[in-house]
């Protein structure tokens, strides 16, 4: 029988170009504020470090060398990585460690740092997590995977763009009240629809940012827990679902396969549905992504997810919140970080510590965070149980 | 006896990792022909083409594909292009399925506005340069 499992402490660096970090000063930012809340070095057993991509900066064994700089040098420590969705797939796998008696407190910490390079370069790097054989070579640019899917939607539900563009205004503005974010700045409609087109039919404001930074979490084991906090986040369902590699063999492009079996799986475990949510965060690496994900998620019928951001339920108000962080478009996209740093939001919500208050959600007891690693290859569902 | 092997690229790519199997797919594209790939013990088809079937893991044998008429399934405006491809954009990358219900990604090069989903494509042959060579869909 597994042990139960609870998130007891967060923390986050500011996102942005940060040119005056690397990834070891910018693990030590997500780190600190989990060593000032009494998780201190002796008390972590061992740690997951997550990053996506070592090419944009080179270091070979980073583990080894962020693991070092935060004073963990002599624990255990590995790296896990699966694209977009490495946060979340590293929480997965310290989870099932703790689950099974290996350790009882471990640190997860994702980071990623992505400003080293051009942002044409970065888009070359991106591009290489398609097919190399055979969708590499047609220069499919990582926002091209997602067009491919926006063309196909808007095609068949008859959605004109602007319902895109509501999400990214949405975004910008929860992202303008969140002091981490990349791009804290409100967008309007207009401007939002008007942007420089990247891959038709998704322009600039459709597509999230090339992000430094980074987020990390401690788990613990039940017997552990109360050294920590009395405010504990239990992890109740852990959902996992995948997708063909090339996008053309995809059954469907108006959902992400992976994602819908990814959510089924999180909520048979926890024993709870999507009406049951107080709030969600997912992963709106693209405008279109968020909408694809109300319908993965079971928030609305296929479809009808436009009607979710056209009539305002998915803002901190509504009935369903989403991504009142900024998400990955005002907020940004470090890949390693992406997922630690919704879990970090959840637990912030669920104990009313929302970084602006103007943004917190009234009374969070379960909290959804939806994961997608590059175009829907790797998808993580985590449901999370306020503990108090 | 070895032969010199001709070196051919697929599309814009410079991959030299180029295995026997896919070598004789891209000597037959020089000719313009374009294969998919039938397992040999479950008779599965695969285009693009793989050396391994995927459902039960024997090889698989090239067998010249023929269709010629696909319907867009989806498209793409690529504006903002990967560095490597960034002299060609803007250009439009397409999946194109066929009546037999296979797939293939490829450019359309002869669209002056932009596609549309359901539209009709043609599968064509183009040499870039003397080692790239590629298939692509005109409309
Ligand atoms: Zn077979």
């Amino acid at each position: 029988m597994a042990r139960k499992v609870a998130v007891v402490a967060a923390g986050h660096s500011k996102f942005g170009k940060r040119y005056d970090a690397t990834m070891r000063e910018l693990c030590a930012e997500a780190y600190k504020p989990i060593y000032d809340a009494g998780v201190t070095q002796d008390k972590i057993d061992a740690t997951v470090l997550s990053y996506a991509a070592s090419q944009f900066t080179g270091q070979g064994a980073g583990s080894a060398l962020m693991a070092d700089y935060l004073g963990l040098q002599n624990k255990p420590h590995l790296r896990v990585e699966s694209a977009c969705t490495t946060g979340t797939a590293s929480l997965r796998a310290a989870w099932g460690m703790v689950a099974a008696g290996l350790y009882d407190v471990m640190l997860v910490l994702g980071v990623e740092q992505m400003n080293r390079v051009s942002s044409a370069v970065a888009t070359e790097y991106m591009s290489m997590a398609g097919d190399m054989r055979w969708e590499y070579p047609y220069g499919i640019s990582f926002p091209a995977f997602y067009a491919l899917m926006a063309s196909r939607y808007m095609h068949k539900y008859d959605m004109p763009h602007e319902v895109l563009s509501r999400i990214s205004v949405k975004s910008h503005h929860y992202g303008a009240q969140n002091p981490k974010a990349h791009l804290p700045r409100e967008v309007t409609l207009e401007e939002a629809n008007n942007a420089v087109p990247i891959c038709r039919p998704l322009n600039l404001y459709d597509c999230s940012l090339i992000t430094d930074g980074a987020a990390g979490v401690i788990i613990a084991a039940e017997k552990r827990v109360k050294e920590f906090t009395d405010q504990p986040m239990w992890i109740k369902g852990i959902g996992a679902g995948a997708s063909a590699m090339m996008i053309q063999d995809r059954e469907s492009l108006t959902s992400i396969p992976g994602a819908k079996r990814a959510a089924k799986a999180a909520y048979d475990m926890a024993g709870v549905g999507p009406k049951d949510l107080d709030m969600v965060q997912v992963h709106d690496c693209f405008s279109i992504a968020e909408l694809i994900a109300y319908e993965d998620l079971g928030l609305a019928e296929p479809g009808k997810g436009r009607e979710l951001i056209e009539n305002k339920e998915v803002y901190h108000d509504g009935r369903i919140p989403v991504n009142c962080d900024g998400g990955l478009k005002s907020k940004g996209h470090p890949l390693g970080a992406t997922g630690l740093s919704m879990t970090y939001e959840i637990l912030k919500q669920m104990r009313g510590e929302a970084e602006n208050q103007s943004r917190q959600i009234d009374d969070v007891k379960i909290g959804l965070a939806h994961n997608v690693g590059q175009s829907g290859q790797f998808v993580n569902v985590f449901i999370f149980e306020r503990g108090w | 006896m070895m032969t010199e092997k001709k070196e051919l690229y697929l599309g814009y790519s410079s991959d030299k990792a180029v295995t026997p199997f896919f070598q004789e797919f891209l000597e037959f594209l020089d000719q313009e022909k374009l294969m998919k790939s039938v397992c040999t013990q479950c008779g599965t088809e695969f285009l693009p083409p793989r050396e391994h079937c995927q459902k039960c893991l024997s090889l698989c044998e090239l067998k010249e594909f023929t269709e010629r008429e696909a319907k867009l399934r989806s498209y793409v405006v690529v504006d903002f292009a990967p560095e490597s491809l960034a002299s060609k954009a803007p250009y439009v990358v397409a999946i194109g399925e066929f009546p037999s219900g296979l797939r293939l990604t490829a450019h359309i090069t002869n669209l002056m506005s932009v596609p549309e989903v359901g539209m009709a494509l043609k599968l064509a042959f183009d040499h870039i340069d003397e080692k790239k060579l590629t298939y692509k869909f005109l409309v």
